[in-house]
């Protein structure tokens, strides 16, 4: 009795519980008589899109073309972020140097790069890439540069006075004593990854997802387009929660928990 | 050999600045091979400094140290600290915490092992080498400490109230294993606190430090006869010595 208390008040129940009472509001809004379907789809009309674009291809193709993006923007944005933020937050020539442009780029959204990219590099996969991974790489640089630098001193203080090098401490301390604010880094950056590919694709693409919200609201397809949101939001939570379990597993030394 | 002298030295923050604040005057001090030293005073006689500066980890203002006639400037392997503060890695088991020294030396796989295994066993954590810190207690943490301050083999161990948050009953299992550790290695040991009993029971001699600007104030040679015990804690002698530097701190 207690046992099955417990499923029912836990995280999962709860969870389904309200995702399914929004559907359930959704549904009744839109079998009003006096709803207009072409405005608010009926959440059938949107599952047919689902399947209609799924067995033409079209959904797939968008998909895949999204997700390389997303990938190849991620991956090279947080390499370049953890390896200058890295430097960054811990010599301070190189802080010197860096950090006021670090400083001066950040506030500037990456979307505003858009028509600049268009003109140097035209509208090709690469421009698309580069902004995502501009995106990445200035959310998490920022979260590995303040990992640097609350690394605790006496860490570094103790692995001085048994003979570390000013290198070895780098390596063996300050980077492992960084890595949650690192991994934080890479979360906030994919979040970012995702709002800056629909943007891109919204504004210049052949292909993806958010060139498929494009042609959705050309042709007034609005379960096309609800259909589209779905999948996104699903893609993101998904890939949020993968990340999540390999921060659990990295962080098993560490004593936060969720 | 290992012995540390410390010669004129002055330290003084922020020196040549309008709030320039000098905290050890004049300090002129000997550690012999093999001793084990406390250094006592009130808080801002400038102790911590002192041993901070011995490790390396910054330069007097004026004066010097060496270390068996070498010049002490900056951090290494010789000089070993015990901070107040928990300085075990957290991202490191037990055993790669005792094995760190080490390792940074490029010791082999097996070698490593050895070392893990002698140095869990010395501080008593036989059984807790696969262990993270963050499941260890705060008294088994200061013991992951020492030990990979022992392992890593320095000539001098600076202890900087290494069992300042510790509870009464677990700091005098501390006390009496750091002296069990001492005996069998005869390092040079300097320790600072502000408790005068930790500091009879562990020294030979204590260093009694007055404050603002921290000078040397008095030196007690403590001759009760070794291996310490826990009943010497009441005897008259250790008492007279308590009183006694009891009142310099409180003058």
């Amino acid at each position: 009795m207690d046992g099955l208390k417990k499923i029912l008040s836990g995280r999962f129940v709860l969870g389904a519980l309200s995702i399914g009472l929004v559907l359930l509001i959704y549904t009744i809004i839109t079998s009003r008589p006096d709803n207009n379907p072409a405005l608010l789809p009926p959440i059938p009309d949107i599952v047919a899109s689902f399947f209609t674009n799924l067995a033409a291809g079209t959904l797939l193709d968008a998909l895949w073309a999204s997700l390389y993006r997303i990938f190849l923007g991620f991956f090279i944005g947080t390499t370049l972020a953890v390896i200058i933020g890295c430097l960054v937050g811990w010599y301070k020539t190189i802080e010197y140097l860096v950090d006021p442009i670090i400083e001066a780029i950040r506030p500037i959204p990456p979307l505003a790069y858009i028509p600049i990219i268009i003109i140097w590099f035209g509208i090709e996969e690469f421009s698309r890439v580069l902004l995502i991974s501009i995106a990445c790489f200035m959310v998490c640089v920022v979260n590995v540069i303040a990992g640097m630098k609350n690394v605790p001193q006496v860490y570094v203080d103790a692995a001085s006075t048994m003979g570390a090098s000013r290198f070895q401490v780098f390596r063996t301390v300050a980077v492992p004593a960084a890595t949650p604010f690192i991994i934080t880094g890479y979360r906030i950056a994919l979040a970012a990854a995702w709002t800056t590919l629909v943007a891109a694709e919204l504004i210049a693409a052949p292909s993806g997802l958010g060139y498929m919200l494009q042609e959705g609201r050309r042709y007034f397809l609005t379960d096309q387009v609800m259909m589209i949101i779905v999948i996104i939001g699903a893609c993101a939570f998904i890939m949020d929660r993968t990340f999540r379990s390999i921060q659990k597993r990295l962080m098993i030394w560490s004593e936060t928990r969720e | 050999m290992s012995e540390i002298v410390v010669d004129k030295l002055t330290h003084t923050f922020g020196k040549g600045g309008l709030e320039a604040l000098t905290v050890l005057e004049n300090i002129d001090l000997k550690f012999e091979d093999g001793s084990f030293t406390s250094i006592v005073g009130t808080s801002g006689c400038g102790k911590s400094t002192l041993l901070k500066m011995m490790a390396g980890l910054f330069d007097p203002s004026d004066g010097q140290m060496t270390l068996d006639g070498e010049l002490i400037k900056g951090t290494d392997r010789r000089r070993g600290m015990v901070f107040q503060q928990d300085a075990v890695f957290p991202w490191m088991t037990v055993a790669k915490n005792i094995s760190y020294g080490p390792r940074l030396r490029g010791a082999s796989v097996t070698e490593q092992r050895e070392v893990e295994a002698k140095w869990t066993e010395m501080v008593g954590l036989k059984g807790f080498e696969d262990r993270w810190p963050r499941e260890l207690s705060g008294g088994m943490r200061k013991r992951v400490d020492i030990g990979r301050v022992y392992a890593n083999d320095p000539d001098v161990l600076l202890m900087d109230e290494p069992f300042g948050a510790l509870d009464a009953q677990t700091k005098e299992r501390m006390q009496s294993d750091l002296l069990e550790a001492w005996r069998q290695s005869k390092k040079t040991v300097i320790f600072v606190t502000h408790d005068l009993e930790e500091a009879i029971y562990l020294s030979d001699k204590i260093i009694v430090m007055s404050a603002r600007p921290g000078r040397v104030h008095h030196i007690e040679e403590v001759t009760l006869p070794r291996p310490r015990t826990d009943e010497m804690r009441l005897t008259d002698e250790f008492i007279q010595i308590k009183r006694r530097l009891w009142a310099m701190l409180e003058h």
